[in-house]
């Protein structure tokens, strides 16, 4: 038997022959031996294939499905934002970090005196930005 | 499953709620998940073969499902999308699963046991149903992963060559061919002789 043929019967079993196509088929299989065998063959196949009922629904699996969904909703926030949203924070934390140097630097400059006695407002200032550039390139996943 | 569950033909009012997910309404998700959860559990545990495993994956199915809510398009129905979702994770687990098996060199066929409860009062009827659920693991073990979703989508959940064509985003023909192989080693393993069955082993 070829390989259309058994096809052709798979299709019969499966309800998926058109049904003049499965009438000729049926009058073969009273006809023909070797095709009969080959079909009680495939149908004991198929009909063999047996598995126990599916455990019941946990209880509350819903309720815990949905409870989880709503935390990483929260956690998620950052990593749903679209890419230039993203790439635009980023942008925005380094430009930050450039204009706070650059203003220390040139404070710096123009007042060496008082940048001597008050010393620790602009590292701290400095700092501060480089924490929150780090800490939002964390919270985006992208921190080096 | 029915056909009425399929197709682009219905209105699927399941649209609805999913936009309603990606509005962030948990309480909507709430209410997709269980008016959803039987039919992946239990399409889960027939491809994986395992209670726990199956529970697992579908909890990580509906919150992939929920991750990707605002990308879903109504066209079809929000079921086909769930069980494509669904099929795909759990390939991808039987997939790492046979990595894993390989690199320990263990026996493929040694695949997690249904642990069903004890539902015939005739222990030989039991033992029979579990040498008959055994076989059919053994089987359906031995697929490839592309071919056991078509078995079991076809065999255990019913759908048609052009729903499970949907699900897979597959041509019918593909399903036909990858059932026609499939049918042919289950044929090859029915015949080859089982190994003794225990109460407890033959799940």
């Amino acid at each position: 038997m070829n390989r259309a043929t058994e096809m052709e019967l798979m299709r019969l079993l499966h309800g998926e022959l058109p049904p003049d196509r499965a009438r000729t088929l049926r009058d073969r299989l009273e006809r023909e031996p070797e095709l009969a065998a080959a079909w009680k063959r495939l149908e004991r196949s198929w009909n063999g294939l047996e598995l126990p009922s599916p455990a019941p629904v946990p209880l509350g699996f819903a309720q815990r499905v949905a409870a989880q969904a709503g935390e990483q909703a929260g956690a998620l926030s950052w990593a749903a934002a679209p890419g230039w949203v993203r790439a635009a924070a980023a942008a925005a934390l380094v430009t930050g970090i450039v204009l706070g140097a650059g203003a220390g630097l040139w404070t710096g400059d123009q007042t060496p005196a008082v940048q001597a006695a008050d010393d620790t407002s602009e590292p701290i200032y400095a700092d501060d930005l480089a924490e929150s550039y780090w800490s939002a390139l964390d919270e985006i996943g992208e921190a080096p | 499953m029915g056909i009425e569950t399929f197709g682009r033909a219905a209105a699927d009012p399941g649209w609805d709620a999913l936009a309603r997910v990606a509005a962030g309404e948990t309480d909507a998700f709430a209410g997709l998940v269980a008016l959803h959860q039987e039919r992946l559990l239990c399409l889960c545990e027939r491809l994986l073969g395992d209670v726990e495993e199956a529970r697992d994956a579908t909890q990580e199915v509906f919150l992939k499902a929920f991750r990707k809510a605002g990308d879903f398009r109504p066209q079809g129905q929000v079921y086909t999308w769930l069980y494509r979702i669904a099929v795909n994770h759990c390939l991808n687990r039987l997939r790492r699963r046979r990595l894993v098996r390989f690199l320990r060199w263990d026996d493929p066929t040694d695949a997690p046991a249904f642990d069903p409860p004890d539902q015939a009062a005739d222990p030989a009827a039991a033992l029979e149903a579990r040498r008959r659920w055994q076989a059919t693991r053994r089987a359906i073990g031995k697929l490839a992963a592309g071919q056991r979703a078509v078995l079991v989508l076809a065999r255990f959940e019913g759908l048609s060559y052009r729903q499970i064509a949907e699900v897979l985003e597959i041509t019918e023909g593909a399903v036909e061919s990858r059932l026609f192989r499939a049918m042919r080693r289950v044929e090859a393993a029915q015949e080859t002789p089982t190994s003794r069955v225990t109460p407890r082993e033959g799940r």
